[in-house]
């Protein structure tokens, strides 16, 4: 008798136990991103996709790749694109892969400072987890350049930084990317390109006096483009009236040429060179396919 | 008959007022050079509707496509821009003349590439795939950047070790060696041909004004 009231006991302080254990049972804990394996291979594919190449190095002048130091001439000022090479000092060598995400992703400084929105992390907030681990994975293997990033020359009243916030709580909305379970795998990977990594709408939507995309107005082309430059729409409509087909679309974003025969100048020749070209057969079908739809 | 003379003659002459228009009222060297950018656009728009798949490969259409586009590049480009040709009805932008050399460069090297397509074009295509690789997909065997050696990073080559620029594609102006003209001319033609457009657009996207 005695044995089993101590057994009973036991199992209830047992459940006792389990139950206050279960209680405080963490669950839903942002992912540990240093625990992610990250592929470097995939993310350097990616950091094309997404422009970190293309506006991080200065092709022009000869620079190191990620090294920075294109300038980036806009209605609110000049912007020079930082280094991010693996320098301690100068790059961005002594980050951590929280510091690195919360920069790409939600475009706040290691210090806690706001970037400017023409480093487009409002896109790359639809990254995952995985993309940044691979995207970290890839960046750690620049070599270190120490070349200080160069300061931003914003106009009043522009430079006050901590402006920003004011404008992050009126237009940034981070939203992961969710895929439409009604919608084809290649049209979800269309959607998720186009709409996060490689920003299309940074310059094929229009702003308003703000900066701020006119989400009524989403890839209806815009003017006024960093350097004066414009950008036609690319809308499914516009694009379908204009000829575009998948065939047609996915040749030109590999190779510059357009199907009247014309090849691209300006930024998309330069978005071409130093990023679609660089893209799988599939994702520029995804990119067409997703592009060219109605719906 | 008469008739039909007439109407045909009147819609010739039209179509080259149609024509004349499209590059708005350009005239002398202006229109000169417009004419040679034109017939090496017709050129492009023909050779890449085949390697879209669109036509079949015609190898002879493109080796004579290739003897256009070389008769219109390297010097007889650069003799249509003499100083001071900018400016309005011209697409030209300014700096063809503050940076001459690149200019200049990227139409010799245009020619070669021309020359080289001539040779090439009995060769067929490779058929590309994705990328500037021969096309496998992003995840597959590594990485495609890395095939062509243009990867910036990643694992394997220690990353920078061809540099970013890219050996293959080489547009980066007069920066990028070209192979010699003997192994361009024994490339598959679809090759040869994306290093001819992407010359194009890398002299458009430095020289040419947009418009919308």
């Amino acid at each position: 008798m005695r044995k089993t009231v101590t057994v009973l006991l036991a199992a209830l302080a047992f459940a006792g136990a389990g139950a206050a254990a279960m209680a405080v049972w963490p669950i839903g804990r942002p992912p540990d991103l240093s625990a992610l394996q990250g592929n470097p291979d995939r993310g350097a594919y990616l950091a094309r996709m997404a422009g970190c190449i293309a506006c991080h190095t200065d092709v022009e002048g000869g620079g190191a790749p990620l090294a920075g130091g294109v300038a980036l001439q806009t209605d609110f000022g000049t912007f020079h694109s930082p280094n991010l090479t693996t320098d301690a000092e100068y790059g961005i060598g002594d980050w951590t892969i929280e510091e690195f995400s919360k920069a790409v992703r939600q475009g706040v400084s290691p210090e806690g400072t706001p970037y400017y929105p023409a480093f487009p992390y409002p896109f790359y907030g639809m990254l995952t987890d995985q993309d940044v681990a691979d995207l970290w994975a890839a960046f750690r293997t620049v070599p270190p350049v120490a070349i200080p990033s160069e300061p931003q020359e914003m106009r009043f009243p522009y430079n006050f930084r901590p402006g920003l916030k004011l404008w992050r709580g009126m237009f940034l909305e981070p939203k992961p990317f969710e895929p439409d379970p009604d919608r084809s795998a290649l049209w979800n990977r269309g959607r998720y390109i186009v709409e996060g990594p490689a920003h299309c709408g940074a310059c094929h939507t229009p702003r308003d006096m703000f900066g701020a995309r006119q989400a009524e107005l989403r890839l209806h082309g815009a003017d006024g483009l960093p350097d004066g430059g414009k950008s036609p729409p690319i809308t499914a409509e516009h694009l379908i009236e204009q000829g575009w087909t998948i065939n047609t679309l996915k040749y030109a974003l590999r190779s510059g040429v357009l199907p009247d025969g014309d090849a691209f100048g300006g930024s998309m020749g330069e978005v071409v060179r130093d990023g679609t070209s660089f893209l799988s057969d599939e994702d520029l079908t995804a990119i067409a396919t997703y592009l060219l739809d109605k719906d | 008959m008469k008739m039909s003379v007439l109407i045909a003659a009147g819609l010739m002459a039209a179509t080259a007022a149609t024509a004349a228009l499209a590059h708005s009222g350009a005239t002398g060297i202006v229109k000169e050079r417009m004419d040679g950018m034109s017939a090496m656009g017709d050129v492009v728009k023909n050779i890449a509707a085949m390697m879209r798949g669109d036509k079949p490969y015609d190898a002879a259409a493109v080796r004579d496509g290739a003897t256009v586009i070389a008769s219109h590049s390297g010097e007889a480009m650069t003799r249509l821009f003499p100083e001071d040709s900018g400016g309005k009805p011209s697409e030209a932008r300014p700096e063809i003349w503050s940076d001459w050399d690149t200019f200049s460069t990227l139409a010799d090297r245009l020619a070669v590439l021309a020359e080289a397509l001539e040779g090439a074009a009995e060769n067929g295509l490779m058929m590309s795939g994705g990328g500037r690789s021969a096309g496998q997909g992003m995840m597959g065997a590594g990485s495609t950047m890395m095939d062509t050696g243009s990867g910036v990073m990643g694992s394997g080559s220690g990353m920078m070790g061809s540099g970013m620029m890219g050996t293959g594609p080489g547009m980066m102006g007069p920066g990028g060696a070209l192979p010699d003209p003997a192994a361009l001319a024994a490339m598959p033609a679809d090759g040869v041909f994306n290093m001819v457009t992407q010359t194009c657009s890398a002299c458009h996207t430095k020289f040419r004004l947009e418009k919308k």
